[in-house]
């Protein structure tokens, strides 16, 4: 338990990190904020200078982060000018939205890339590999805005998904089955965008690790003692690969996360991204800072999963841990 | 080999990086030169046949002309046939911004060769691609050179001090390297100045990209410090009495070149990516100068994006740059090969 | 005679714990008392972990001891704080064991002979390299070697580089810290003989360490036996090979190779 309450421990630290990199940002030009704001007309005099007041500009940093931490932990995340209610409502919904596209994404991502990664690095130097490689490799090369462009482009060109948003009009009187064929659809385009441009670096990765274990003289043991070729690859070698790659998952999760606010914007999926852009060209405060922290919330708690996932993976870290 | 593989990549990046800083030449027309008249004209086609079948040697386009009953769509005048010419005197230009020249590489008299078609101002994408990229690509090179700076200082610090330095900067390092570059490159420029001038807002850029990196070259560079300061010629030379900074300077720099390096190849590309995102979003460099990124703001209209596709090429811009530092970044972590274990045999239980 | 170099119940602690904060040390030193006198060599022998290159390091002023003096002429150096130890530097040189990690792999042999000299006495670029050339001779090194790097010479040109370099300062005192153990033992008896002659016609002072008694008979007047940082014994090295008192200097001796024949003695090898 030792290893989970240290990496638990650790994840807070990193939230707290998070809040205070936040909070440091936005409190070292909120002067810049409040005059923008006073310049906007949807936003009245007596509403700035009531924030002014209240961000309580002439008191020291560590006040002003106490302070506006206990705010947070209330559930108090401000208000948003913009639409003209409390943040914390705008952002779950939003919030809802990009965990279901980031979840899909990371889960079917690495659903191909694992068999993809072990089958080339039990192939390692032959065609297949070869060609898997050259594919990975002009992958690679094709950044993620000029995929979800390129993905778009070729969507409305020919017709075959919905080009943007995640539901069709009149999605509520469908019924269940297309309500979900509906959602599905519009989902393929951002899905796809944020797999093809996260496949590549995770392939690269599993036939790196996986060819190094298929190394190891106790895999060459168990062949021979005529362990069949399946087993040996997805328990054996995978098993021992799997520490690094778990590692990898959680880094996983931070590029599909950042990935996720572009092919939002791009492909007009109701997300955390969506918002995060709008409320930084109305210069809307509250919102933005609501955004960074969730998603960071969000990369936190992948991270830890990936801690979890290693505990329960890796026999040496529950025997350091008991061992304590 | 892998020196081979290092300098067969280094001068195709030269070739292409080359070729952008000599954006005047290769590019026909000015960036800013507009032509009202013909907004969103497609790509020009050159041809060597003429109707009657004849074959030119010199390659020649038709101008484009409104068809009569679309508003904006075009077709050739194939009675007009007007002939390519290279090396030709054009739009004055500075090469590199210091050289005066009027040379451009090809052109033609009459009318205008647009090769990428043109945007909604009547603009030619191709030299507003070619002078984009200059933007683009210093704005890379340049935040990669802070966030390179900035790393070497830090792992040096946490390095060779050690102690609650290095624990301090580390743990701020795991902070930085655990978030999401995109939310954190958002969140610094958010809290910046949206409107200000475009030199303001390429140094904006050029410092909030820089900022954002510096975690993992930090981490490599301390790991290369720690290691580095415990080597015997470095108690050698602290034994003739020699100063931190002298040590620092001539034995334990000169070990990092190698991490900087390829660091510096993996980050480049990264980064020109970062400014290309922020400009197509409106926060990075602002009209009239063009990059790369801000070329591709207005597929975010949604007509653009179904009638005028030309405007998406920009993007393909920076596809040969991302392979060119890709393959120098492989051919710098190859190990020599004098160590490569002989041939992996593959793995076949049969 | 003053000893040249007297030390008195030193003491080294390493933290040993994970992090920096942690309350468990290594002992490296325990109450370390010895004294070495001008122009002989002292042979410290032990076994690896026994805190022989701790003890060298110290002397050097590479490291600084947790407790204890270190009298070098006088001088309390341990004592000293960094501005006045620039000057005591020169004085104590170290040679230690890996040359191809003691020497600058990307550095000429020029470069690194004049490093010592850039660092202490500033001396002009003509001078250098007369000075250079000089050492290059002492330790029987052809004068082309300059422009070649570590990589492109021999175990044994390296190890006589790395006497040559230390050398450059005219030190009083080198300490060898296994200087010879990563050679050849042709190359080993080479040196040695190389180290008696500089002895003898410089006056220098040496601490030989090693583990290999057969070795420090050929080169030491006097002996002493490090075991778990603590000297266990010492004295000449007549009375140290055939009458040993300690133990593990009994099981260090059973463990030097020798002929069936005769004892391993201060015979011209």
């Amino acid at each position: 338990m030792h290893y989970l309450i240290r990496r638990s421990l650790h994840a807070v630290f990193l939230l707290f990190g998070v809040s205070i990199l936040t909070f440091l940002f936005s409190a070292l030009t909120p002067g810049n904020y409040f005059d923008e704001m006073r310049l906007n007309p949807q936003i009245s005099p007596e509403t700035v200078a009531a924030l002014r007041a209240q961000s309580q500009l002439d008191r020291p940093l560590p006040v002003r982060y106490v302070h506006w931490l206990s705010a947070v932990a209330h559930g108090e995340l401000g208000f948003s000018f913009a639409y003209n209610s409390p943040v914390g409502p705008l952002l779950w919904a939003r919030a809802r939205n990009t965990l279901l596209l980031t979840i899909t994404a990371t889960l079917l991502a690495w659903l191909l890339a694992l068999p993809l990664g072990i089958w080339s690095a039990s192939q390692f130097g032959r065609a297949p590999d070869r060609v898997l490689s050259w594919a990975t490799a002009t992958l690679l090369v094709i950044p993620d805005l000029v995929l979800a462009l390129g993905l778009l482009i070729l969507a409305v060109r020919t017709g075959w998904f919905p080009t943007g948003g995640m539901i069709s009009v009149g999605f509520e009187s469908l019924s269940p089955l297309d309500k979900l064929r509906d959602l599905a659809s519009h989902m393929v385009l951002p899905v796809l965008a944020l797999v093809l441009s996260a496949l590549p670096m995770l392939v690269r990765h599993v036939r790196a690790s996986v060819a190094e274990v298929l190394e190891a003289p106790f895999l060459r043991a168990a062949l021979g003692h005529g362990i069949p070729r399946r087993t040996l690859l997805y328990r054996y070698a995978l098993r021992t690969a799997a520490n690094p790659l778990i590692s990898l998952f959680g880094f996983s999760v931070g590029t599909l996360l950042s990935g996720s606010l572009l092919v939002e914007v791009i492909m007009s999926w109701p997300g955390l991204g969506p918002l995060l852009l709008e409320a930084i060209l109305a210069r809307d405060l509250y919102v933005v800072i609501g955004c960074v922290l969730l998603s960071m919330l969000f990369l936190v708690a992948g991270n830890l999963f990936a801690d979890v996932l290693l505990y329960w993976a890796d026999p040496r870290i529950r025997t350091e841990a008991s061992a304590k | 080999m892998p020196l081979r593989s290092f300098t067969k990549w280094l001068v195709v990046l030269l070739v292409l990086h080359g070729v952008i800083a000599a954006a005047g030449f290769f590019a026909p027309y000015s960036p800013i030169e507009q032509d009202r008249d013909r907004p969103y004209l497609p790509p020009m086609r050159l041809h060597f046949f003429d109707t009657q079948g004849h074959f030119h040697f010199r390659p020649f386009f038709h101008p484009l002309r409104l068809r009569e009953s679309a508003f904006d769509q075009y077709e050739e005048s194939t009675s007009t046939a007007i002939p390519l010419h290279f090396f030709v005197r054009g739009a004055s230009y500075h090469l590199l911004g210091i050289l005066p020249m009027r040379f451009h590489l090809f052109g033609a008299s009459d009318a205008r060769i647009c090769l990428l078609g043109t945007d909604a101002f009547g603009r030619d994408q191709l030299s507003r691609i070619l002078y984009g990229g200059q933007v683009s690509l210093l704005a890379g090179l340049l935040g990669a050179g802070v966030t390179l700076f900035l790393g070497a200082l830090i792992g040096i610090v946490a390095g060779y001090y050690a102690g609650w330095r290095d624990e301090l900067l580390m743990r701020v390092a795991e902070l930085f390297l655990a978030l999401p570059w995109l939310y954190l490159l958002f969140a610094l420029r958010a809290f910046l100045p949206l409107s200000v001038s475009p030199l303001e807002a390429f140094l904006l850029v050029v410092v909030v990209i820089g900022l954002v990196g510096w975690a993992r070259p930090a981490r490599l560079v301390r790991g290369v410090v720690l290691s580095v300061k415990e080597r015997d010629f470095v108690r050698a030379a602290r034994g003739f009495g020699a100063s931190h900074l002298y040590l620092l300077r001539r034995h334990i720099l000169p070990e990092t070149a190698s991490v900087l390096l390829t660091q510096a190849a993996i980050l480049v590309p990264q980064f020109i990516l970062a400014e290309m995102t922020l400009s197509f979003l409106g926060l990075g460099i602002p009209e009239p100068i063009s990059s790369w990124g801000n070329l591709l703001a207005s597929l975010q209209n949604y007509s653009v994006l179904v009638s005028y596709w030309w405007m998406y090429l920009p993007a393909l811009a920076i596809i040969p740059f991302f392979l060119g530092y890709l393959g120098l970044a492989s051919s710098l972590q190859e190990r020599p090969a004098a160590y490569k274990i002989v041939e992996k045999k593959s793995w076949n239980p049969s | 005679m003053h000893p040249l170099l007297k030390v008195e119940d030193l003491v080294k602690q390493y933290p040993a714990g994970r992090s920096a904060g942690s309350k468990v040390k290594l002992l490296a030193l325990d109450a370390v008392s010895l004294s070495i006198a001008q122009q002989t060599t002292l042979a410290l022998v032990g076994e690896s972990g026994s805190g022989k290159s701790t003890l060298a390091l110290c002397f050097a002023c590479l490291e600084q001891p947790t407790s204890g003096s270190i009298f070098f002429e006088g001088v309390d150096v341990a004592a000293l704080p960094e501005s006045e130890l620039r000057s005591v530097r020169p004085q104590v040189q170290l040679v230690f064991q890996d040359p191809a990690a003691s020497l600058n792999p990307r550095w000429t042999t020029f470069e690194i002979l004049s490093e010592p000299l850039f660092l202490q006495r500033s001396l002009a670029k003509q001078n250098r390299n007369n000075t250079v050339s000089q050492l290059l001779d002492r330790v029987a090194l052809p004068r082309n070697l300059t422009s070649r790097r570590p990589g492109e010479l021999s175990g044994g040109q390296k190890q006589r580089l790395a006497i040559a370099r230390a050398l450059a300062l005219e030190p009083k005192m080198i300490i060898l810290d296994e200087a010879l153990s990563a050679l050849d033992c042709s190359v080993q008896a080479q040196i040695l003989n190389l180290l008696l002659d500089l002895q003898s016609s410089l006056g220098l002072t040496y601490l030989f360490i090693t583990h290999d008694f057969s070795m420090a008979a050929q080169i030491a007047d006097q002996i002493a036996v490090m075991d778990r940082g603590r000297i266990v014994e010492s004295g000449t090295v007549h009375k140290i090979l055939s009458s040993p008192t300690h133990e593990s200097t009994r099981t260090l001796l059973a463990a030097t190779p020798r002929f069936p024949t005769s004892p391993p003695s201060q015979v011209n090898p």
